[in-house]
């Protein structure tokens, strides 16, 4: 190979990786707006994003799978948490997190940055990002649950109490080892206050002590709720 | 030592080095949260967040001094010719190191752009970019004065405006966080795996040239065929970040295919660089450079390599993306690629800016692998910890939390390794700074 065949190997590589990589980002700024709902993208969102980087928020917490790796993803944190947990988690980490190994700074946001800062993580949570982070699929149920049914022939209802910790502060039907049973709580509430209370417990009932519950996918905390709603 | 002007890259590889002993430090402070509860208090006045911007930032900024250091002792090299001007190279350093540290204290008080990696706040951002007008400036005074140019020079002067003018792109604010991420990538990727190569490129055959004396045709032929292959991977190559941000779904087969390439010109880099090493014509001076330029070329095909093609493809990057998988390969790249590049050309340009011809190589082998064995733990670690993360949190979906318990383990190996490896780049330090010429042998 002569110097001369070297140097066409560069100016045509180059070259065509360029010109493709810009017509690709121009057919991107075509479909983003569609694939980000950016008709929801209103000034309240902007003003959330703000705040999350005023408060450098993505320097523990990853969004999009960026960032640093020390605290959940979020993504997805509206439907882990909804509007409730997250202004909770927000404005009391300290307490939210006081039984936790792992400490998130408190950092006195206002009630109105909170309130933007939730209106930016919804609209994150909805956009068409190819379904990922896989934990927080809308189309799947723990892996681990689906495994305890498939064996024994669990209830999947109540194999998911099981593995959610639910039953290390819950008893249902002798199973579990403290005192608040769970048998009764189907007809109690309905579907939704269920959903409500098992996802952020304050928002129905302020004095609740039981920590609000993440970790659970929208199919999960449906299958739980379907559970204590049956009667069997 | 062939012009007095090169003295100015003992300023900055001297600064380069302090920073780089400091990030280290912070690293540590990095690990020792994910396996240590430490208490909220501290958790408020320091959280990790803080310590993370100030490890990231230092390490970009001790990697382009020592770059810019390196481009100012190379180029009266190439050019045949003194920097254009002293005094403002001089300038520049301590202009570039005063916005470093004003950021760093920044961010103590809340100061930051709130962007991973680029927390540089705008106003500080803008004499980021008068610093590199004048490096640039001055680079390309000097080449143009000299009228000389070399395929060596074209590269480095290249990769460094490619660099320069990336950067600008990472400062504006984007409403659409889809968008703000797409353009973030154009600076982080296109910098490590398009401009920085440019500059490795470069800074390598120079090195190789000197060392060996190999002829200039030879190498800049392979420089010519390995930046081409960089960047036609590279460039579309970014198409590998784009997977999971709302971006069109045709970047999975773009970016999985031209990434899965990326590795191509590294392995070129490897074996051109052992073959000049084989070849050489010169009598060797100093044995360990040729450690130094191996061993970056092996590491560099490691970490960025290696690691980076498992991770690549989108079936598999779905559930490895953004945890402690992208940690492990993230620390040997870099360490491998650029801490080792950038060590390279300082033990090959001290002896020289001190008058010494030969040295006692004693320390410095002990340092090269007590950093090179240690980093590969570190990366061992994190890279067990991540496959945990990945299985836990990802494919059974038991939660963040319940993960990261399992994790504490490899957490505190990787903080173990951390503390070998900073003692490594202590002695590596006094090495470079208070180097004796070696004795008489008998
Ligand atoms: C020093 C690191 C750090 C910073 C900075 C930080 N967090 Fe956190 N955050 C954490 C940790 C750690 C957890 C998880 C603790 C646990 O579950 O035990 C957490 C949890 C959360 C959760 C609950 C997530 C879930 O699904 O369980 C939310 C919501 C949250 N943080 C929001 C924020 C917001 C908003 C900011 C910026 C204003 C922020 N965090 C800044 C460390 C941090
Ligand atoms: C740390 C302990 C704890 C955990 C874990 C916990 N809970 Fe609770 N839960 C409580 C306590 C205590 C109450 C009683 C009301 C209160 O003080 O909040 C309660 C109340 C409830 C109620 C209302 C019961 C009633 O009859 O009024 C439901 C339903 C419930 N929990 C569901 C769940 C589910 C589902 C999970 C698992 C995803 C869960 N809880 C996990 C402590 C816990
Ligand atoms: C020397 C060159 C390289 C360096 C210094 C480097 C460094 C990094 C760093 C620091 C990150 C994390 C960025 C972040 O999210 O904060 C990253 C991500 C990544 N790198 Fe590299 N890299 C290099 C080369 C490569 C190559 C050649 C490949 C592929 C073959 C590659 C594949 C990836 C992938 C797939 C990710 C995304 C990980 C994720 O999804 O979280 N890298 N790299
Ligand atoms: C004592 C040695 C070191 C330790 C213990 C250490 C530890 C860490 C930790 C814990 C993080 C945070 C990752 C996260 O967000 O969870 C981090 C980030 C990072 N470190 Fe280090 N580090 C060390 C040395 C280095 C060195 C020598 C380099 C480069 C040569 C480096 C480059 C980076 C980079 C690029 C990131 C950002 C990672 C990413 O986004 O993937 N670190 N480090
Ligand atoms: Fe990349």
């Amino acid at each position: 190979m002569s110097n001369r065949t070297a140097f066409w190997i560069f100016i045509l590589g180059t070259a065509s990786s360029a010109l493709l990589f810009i017509f690709l980002t121009v057919d991107m700024h075509r479909q983003v707006d569609a694939l980000t709902n950016a008709d929801k993208l209103t000034d309240d969102v902007v003003a959330g994003k703000k705040v999350w980087e005023k408060y450098n928020c993505n320097d523990c917490h990853t969004l999009l799978g960026f960032g640093g790796y020390y605290a959940p993803d979020m993504t997805k944190v509206y439907k882990r948490r909804g509007e409730d947990g997250i202004r909770f988690i927000v404005k009391e980490p300290e307490k939210a997190f006081a039984k936790s190994w792992r400490k998130m700074p408190k950092q006195n946001l206002s009630d109105a940055e909170i309130n933007s800062l939730i209106a930016f993580l919804k609209w994150v949570s909805e956009i068409n990002n190819g379904d990922w982070p896989p934990q927080d699929s809308d189309k799947r149920i723990a892996n681990s649950a689906l495994k305890l049914t498939a064996g024994a022939g669990v209830n999947l209802g109540m194999a998911l109490l099981q593995d959610k910790g639910c039953l290390s502060c819950h008893n249902y039907k002798g199973v579990g080892d403290e005192d608040v049973p769970l048998e009764k709580a189907g007809e109690k509430y309905d579907a939704e206050t269920l959903k409500k209370l098992i996802h952020n417990p304050q928002s129905v009932n302020k004095d609740a002590s039981m920590p609000p519950q993440d970790g659970l996918s929208d199919a999960e905390l449906e299958t739980i709720v379907n559970f204590l709603k049956s009667k069997n | 030592m062939k012009y007095k002007s090169q003295g100015i890259a003992r300023a900055y590889f001297t600064v380069a080095l302090l920073l780089f002993v400091l990030q280290v430090i912070v690293g540590l402070y990095l690990a020792f949260n994910y396996f240590f509860t430490v208490p909220q208090g501290v958790v408020d006045a320091f959280p990790f967040s803080t310590a993370r911007a100030f490890h990231t930032n230092l390490l970009v900024l001790w990697m382009l001094l020592g770059f810019m250091g390196g481009a100012y002792f190379i180029v009266p090299e190439e050019t045949e010719r003194e920097i254009y001007s002293t005094k403002l190279a001089y300038i520049q350093l301590i202009l570039l190191v005063g916005t470093g540290v004003a950021a760093l204290v920044g961010f103590l008080f809340g100061w930051t752009q709130g962007r991973p990696l680029l927390e540089i706040p705008t106003l500080l951002d803008l004499f980021v970019v008068v610093g590199a007008l004048m490096f640039l400036f001055n680079i390309g005074m000097t080449m143009i004065t000299a009228r000389k140019w070399t395929v060596i020079q074209g590269t480095l002067l290249g990769g460094l405006v490619f660099l320069a003018v990336m950067y600008l792109f990472g400062i504006p604010f984007y409403k659409n966080t889809s968008i703000d991420w797409y353009y973030w990538w154009w600076v982080i990727h296109l910098w490590v795996e398009g401009a920085w190569e440019l500059i490795t490129s470069a800074i390598m055959a120079f090195v190789l040239l000197k060392l060996t004396g190999v002829e200039r045709k030879v190498v800049e032929k392979w420089l010519y065929v390995e930046i081409g292959l960089f960047l036609f991977t590279g460039i579309a190559g970014t198409g590998h970040h784009y997977y999971w941000l709302a971006a069109p779904r045709y970047w999975l087969w773009i970016g999985g295919i031209f990434s899965a390439l990326e590795p191509v010109p590294i392995v070129l880099m490897v074996l051109d660089t052992w073959n000049h090493v084989r070849h050489r014509k010169l009598e060797i001076k100093n044995h360990l450079t040729f450690v130094y330029v191996v061993g970056c070329a092996v590491l560099h095909l490691a970490g960025a390599g290696v690691l980076g093609i498992v991770h690549t493809l989108p079936q598999i990057n779905y559930y490895t993306h953004g945890s402690q998988v992208t940690v492990s390969h993230g620390h040997l790249a870099f360490f491998g690629a650029y801490a080792l590049l950038n060590l390279t050309i300082f033990y090959f340009a001290f002896p020289q800016l001190k008058g010494i011809v030969r040295y006692d190589e004693k320390l410095g082998r002990i340092c090269f692998w007590t950093m090179s064995l240690s980093m590969l733990g570190i990366t061992l670690a994190f890279g067990v910890a991540g496959v945990i993360q990945s299985y836990v949190e990802r494919v059974m979906g038991l939660g963040y939390m319940t993960a990261q318990g399992h994790m504490k383990l490899w957490m505190a190996i990787a903080f173990a390794f951390g503390l070998v490896f900073l003692v490594g780049v202590i002695v590596m330090v006094y090495d470079l700074l208070f180097m004796k010429p070696a004795r008489q042998e008998a």
